[in-house]
């Protein structure tokens, strides 16, 4: 909800809806884990406009409820699988409501029309609570495919699978990243910046081996 | 007008963080602004409320923590008299400036520099606290654009372009975009070799080549691929390659 309706502080962000269904679960190492997979991803994002996007708050939500079942590398690949398959219902949803919100919106055009600060205030409320609802619902659809996923732990799923998985996941969230940070960064002088930065990480990461 | 500058204006600024509450294709912000309008301007005469409610819920669309700025204007604007035509033009003219400034300053600057510096200190074992200071810097970032948006709108009214060219906001843009891409680019390998670090030697080449593959095809056909569809597709690859792997 936080995402767009109410109050956009960036408490659905995935570092930091990871960070505390970790906190919840007791688990705060997985929560950080997936919740900078997803931030990575989020990275592709850039809300202008009426643009549509997946919805990576209440995936990492699930992602986290999912790979708390298993430590390490077997959960963090079928957590991705299950946040991302989230942030796809998640972002669809988002679309659905603004055309329901639409629909609304217009019925009641010949109101808002008149001035009507009742009106006004019922319409947006209406759109506010529809959100709510909409986002409890995406959120307990992502825990219900952790619920589904977790026997997938213990059996089908050997190690190995898992490991490839979850390689597929951060690649993927990786390539995400710098594509994002890429568009955003453009080809002017914040280029030379970007590659300093990516020197400077890389040189940090080799000399903590 | 002294009672609107109070108790109005923390009304609006209250409303202005639902302001995206009813979002839709007709009027995309329009309800939220003009929600967010009305408590600035319950003193106007009889005659004049209704009509300046109505207008405030039009069309609308810029960055929702500048919106303030809009909001604030065109409440002055009707409280100083002027004609609905002007207001309405006041506010077309808004919507391009205020989306392009909020997002450069904030969707392409703000965030992802702070959100950089989370994932850094994350990767370096800082855990939640780095969260948790992520949180606090960037909402103070945030409502004091979004108090300043509104304060300045009401203050300068009609002529609220004065406000768009306060240095301080063009000096922030200027900074953040460097610092934006520096910050994103020292996280980008912090983070894989965090995210990375439980896994096998092949496990982590298998992940660089596998990133680097799916960046080219980003970056190739950004127009049809987003980071979801190249996900989701590498993880159905994945689970089909773990299945027929002996």
């Amino acid at each position: 909800m936080d995402l767009v309706s109410l109050p956009q502080m960036m408490i659905a962000r995935p570092i930091v809806a990871g960070t505390v269904t970790g906190a919840i679960l007791g688990d705060i190492p997985t929560g950080l884990k997936l919740g900078l997979m997803f931030e990575l991803l989020q990275y592709d994002i850039l809300p202008v406009g009426a643009v549509r996007y997946p919805e990576y708050g209440p995936a990492t939500v699930a992602a986290v409820a999912t790979a708390h079942a298993a430590a390490g590398v077997l959960g963090l690949g079928l957590g991705a699988l299950v946040g991302l398959v989230t942030a796809l219902v998640g972002g669809f949803t988002i679309n659905e409501l603004r055309r329901l919100n639409s629909r609304i919106i217009h019925a009641a055009s010949t109101t808002l029309e008149s001035g009507d600060p009742r009106a006004l205030m019922r319409l947006h409320v209406g759109g506010v609570l529809r959100d709510a609802l909409r986002a409890a619902l995406v959120t307990a659809f992502g825990l219900f495919l952790a619920w589904l996923a977790r026997p997938l732990l213990a059996g089908p799923l050997s190690a190995r699978d898992a490991i490839v998985l979850a390689t597929a996941a951060v690649a993927s969230a990786l390539a995400a990243g710098a594509a994002g940070t890429f568009r955003l960064v453009g080809k002017g002088p914040n280029l030379g910046w970007f590659a300093a930065g990516l020197g400077g990480g890389l040189l940090v990461a080799v000399w903590l081996r | 007008m002294a009672a609107v500058k109070g108790v109005g204006l923390g009304r609006a600024l209250l409303r202005l963080f639902a302001v995206q509450g009813s979002y839709n294709y007709e009027r995309l912000l329009g309800l939220g602004v003009g929600v967010a309008e009305e408590p600035l301007l319950r003193d106007l005469a009889d005659g004049r409320y209704r009509p300046a409610v109505a207008r405030g819920a039009h069309f609308f669309n810029a960055h929702p923590y500048l919106i303030g700025l809009a909001v604030g204007a065109a409440a002055r604007a009707e409280h100083d008299g002027a004609p609905p035509d002007q207001i309405e033009r006041l506010r077309e003219a808004l919507c391009g400036p205020l989306g392009s400034l909020g997002d450069r300053l904030v969707w392409a600057g703000w965030l992802p520099f702070l959100s950089g510096l989370t994932l850094v200190a994350v990767a370096l074992g800082a855990g939640w606290v780095a969260v948790a200071t992520f949180l606090i810097v960037y909402n103070i970032g945030h409502v004091a654009l979004r108090w300043w948006a509104l304060h300045a709108g009401w203050t300068h009214g009609i002529r609220v372009s004065t406000a768009l060219h306060h240095p301080v906001l063009h000096r922030a843009t200027a900074l953040l975009g460097p610092a934006m891409a520096f910050g994103v680019g020292v996280a980008l390998p912090l983070a894989a070799r965090f995210l990375a670090a439980p896994f096998p030697r092949w496990g982590q080449l298998a992940a660089v080549i596998t990133a680097g593959v799916a960046f080219l095809l980003l970056r190739w056909r950004g127009d049809r691929l987003s980071g979801l569809r190249v996900a989701l597709g590498l993880a159905a690859v994945a689970l089909v390659v773990g299945w027929i792997w002996p």
